[in-house]
């Protein structure tokens, strides 16, 4: 059977089908490509793990944050300046030193998101994450090109083939062809290039899984800075996580900001007694004789 | 299923602690003064994938050795199969520098009793515990290390003392010790024996890794004993006996520090584990100076 004989409707079914197709070979070639071995990082470093999750404006959100915990900016409502006490230079990231600088005169917070100088200070996170490919480094980004060619090729060609066959017939009635074809390329555009590889994807989840006794203890995490545990709850969670009215700014500041969705086991892997402990995690094992 | 796990030889000691979910963090944070995590292997028996790729994660990190708390080993009952078949894939997945088990049962006649009991120290748990071991290390591929457990009350029916009934396990098996310290404190305390002299009678050469842990008193009246709860702080008797395990073994013990509950500050614990560290080097040192004297000699 040629499809390209089959009717407007039967075609738009079968194009609908070949679309699947090619997103599910998408997945298959990128799922093949993007895997590797689980890499060294330095999971205890808040805006590593805030930039994994969700890039610069993730990053730029932990510091501000940390900064405003800190005492060292002044939140009002969404604009932030630096506390008069500040300095620059007392600060150790670069990130945070920028944006110290940056609100020296105060400003709307959404204003750091599109600093130029902010976003540089990222760079070497981007630049960590692409090394153990966790963000996808050329030749991964050449092989993303390379499955979204072929995409193209297939989806593109046929709809153009069918469309040319449609035109030669006097059939000017390809709308829904060219609408599907739209629609199915820019699909496979977006499932082409995520921002995280497949390694990073799983990356995240495992560093949302490590720190899930993190979130289980996130209304008892106290402001202020004296831990970093509420900038790593935000950095792995979002900045939506913290609780508590030492961190209530934070709903204002980022009213739009979504907790990261959470695929922890807090229950499973936090338990803190062998199942033959029999009951009492929590408070110990009380006895257990391991 | 045979799986290998990662003998790397580990010429020098290594010191660590016990992953519980609370001390992330604290763990993850201080990596450089920590050797080697351990992680319970029962929490990812029945893990979904993702939890277990972030164990393998961890593991990607800091070297890990997996410990088991259910499997019953010294018993004369029959070790679950199932059970062994997933610790043995747990091996294989995480590739842990070793695992190890306790010297206790958790059930008997289908009931679990959700405890690390010590059994009877005599011929039929001996033979059952051998017979254990092979079955695990038929299915996982190489032995377990075993650890001595701590208990309230002197097992009845026992016609061997703990020194000895270890002894002739670890003889009969190639099974490697996990000496668990504090167990070995609170048994001498609670039953009356000297912890030294049970050092001096176990196979010293086939120590491989150290538990310390903290507990506490319980009782009434007279009638006192050492509960071994992993929510205090290791006691200075327990360094003493790191001090004598580090006088009488070679290097290369895994030291873990086990803490369950009543979390104290990052650096509390890694204090504790300086403390070890400094406990073991003593040892060491009078091991070096014994050494030369008989060299000498």
């Amino acid at each position: 059977m040629n499809p390209f004989d089959l009717r407007g409707p039967e075609f738009l079914v079968f194009y609908i089908g070949l679309s699947v197709l090619v997103i599910i070979g998408i997945f298959l070639l990128r799922w093949l490509f993007e895997s590797a071995n689980i890499p060294r990082l330095e999971l205890s470093d808040p805006l590593l793990i805030a930039y994994l999750r969700g890039g610069h404006t993730e990053a730029m959100r932990v510091s501000a944050v940390s900064l405003i915990d800190r005492g060292l900016l002044i939140c009002s409502g969404t604009r932030l300046q630096t506390a008069a006490h500040a300095r620059p230079e007392s600060v150790r990231r670069p990130i945070e030193k920028a944006m110290l600088e940056k609100f020296h005169y105060e400003g709307d917070v959404t204003s750091m998101f599109e600093d130029a100088k902010l976003q540089s200070t990222c760079y070497e996170y981007e630049e960590t994450l692409k090394r153990v490919r966790l963000l996808p480094d050329d030749t991964i980004t050449q092989v993303r090109q390379f499955i979204f060619a072929g995409a193209i090729l297939i989806l593109g060609g046929v709809g153009l083939i069918k469309l040319a066959i449609a035109f030669s017939r006097g059939r000017t009635n390809v709308g829904f062809l060219i609408i599907l074809s739209i629609v199915a390329i820019v699909i496979a555009a977006k499932l082409s290039f995520p921002r995280l590889t497949r390694s990073g994807k799983e990356m995240l989840a495992s560093v949302k899984n490590l720190y899930s006794g993190l979130k289980d203890r996130a209304s008892f995490l106290q402001p202020g800075g004296a831990t970093v545990e509420p900038m790593m709850l935000a950095a792995v969670f979002g900045v939506s996580a913290l609780a508590g009215d030492g961190f209530a700014f934070t709903k204002k500041l980022f009213p739009r900001a979504k907790a990261s969705s959470s695929s922890s086991c807090a229950s499973s892997c936090g338990s803190s007694c062998g199942s033959s402990c029999g009951g009492g995690c929590g408070g110990g094992c009380g006895g257990c004789g391991s | 299923m045979a799986v290998e796990v990662n003998h790397t030889k580990v010429p020098v000691d290594m010191f660590g602690l016990g992953w519980r979910p609370q001390l992330a963090l604290g763990i993850l944070s201080n990596l450089e003064r920590i050797d080697v995590v351990e992680v319970i292997a029962d929490e990812f028996f029945n893990a979904r994938r993702s939890e277990r790729r972030a164990l393998r994660t961890l593991a990607a990190q800091v070297p890990v050795t997996l410990h088991g708390v259910s499997l019953g080993l010294a018993s004369s009952v029959k070790v679950d199969k199932s059970r062994l078949e997933r610790t043995a894939r747990l091996c294989e997945e995480v590739r842990p520098l070793s695992w190890s088990e306790h010297l206790a049962f958790v059930r008997g006649g289908g009931v679990e009793i959700g405890h690390l009991a010590a059994p009877p120290r005599c011929d039929e748990t001996i033979e059952g515990t051998l017979n254990n071991l092979s079955l695990a290390r038929t299915i996982v591929g190489v032995l377990p290390q075993l650890e001595n457990v701590a208990t309230l009350i002197d097992p009845p029916l026992s016609r061997y003392d703990e020194a000895s009934w270890i002894s002739e396990i670890i003889s009969g098996s190639k099974s490697d010790l996990l000496l668990d310290l504090h167990n070995l404190h609170a048994n001498a305390v609670n039953f009356g024996f000297d912890p030294v002299e049970f050092i001096s009678q176990i196979p010293s050469g086939r120590v491989r890794a150290i538990h310390l842990a903290g507990g506490r008193l319980v009782g009434r009246g007279n009638v006192h004993r050492i509960l071994d709860d992993h929510l205090h702080d290791v006691p200075d008797p327990v360094y003493a006996l790191l001090e004598e395990v580090g006088a009488r073994t070679d290097p290369g013990l895994t030291v873990i520090l086990e803490r369950d509950g009543h979390f104290p500050s990052i650096e509390s614990l890694l204090g504790q584990l300086d403390l070890a560290r400094e406990a073991l080097g003593r040892g060491r040192a009078r091991r070096a100076i014994t050494s030369r004297r008989e060299v000498a000699a």
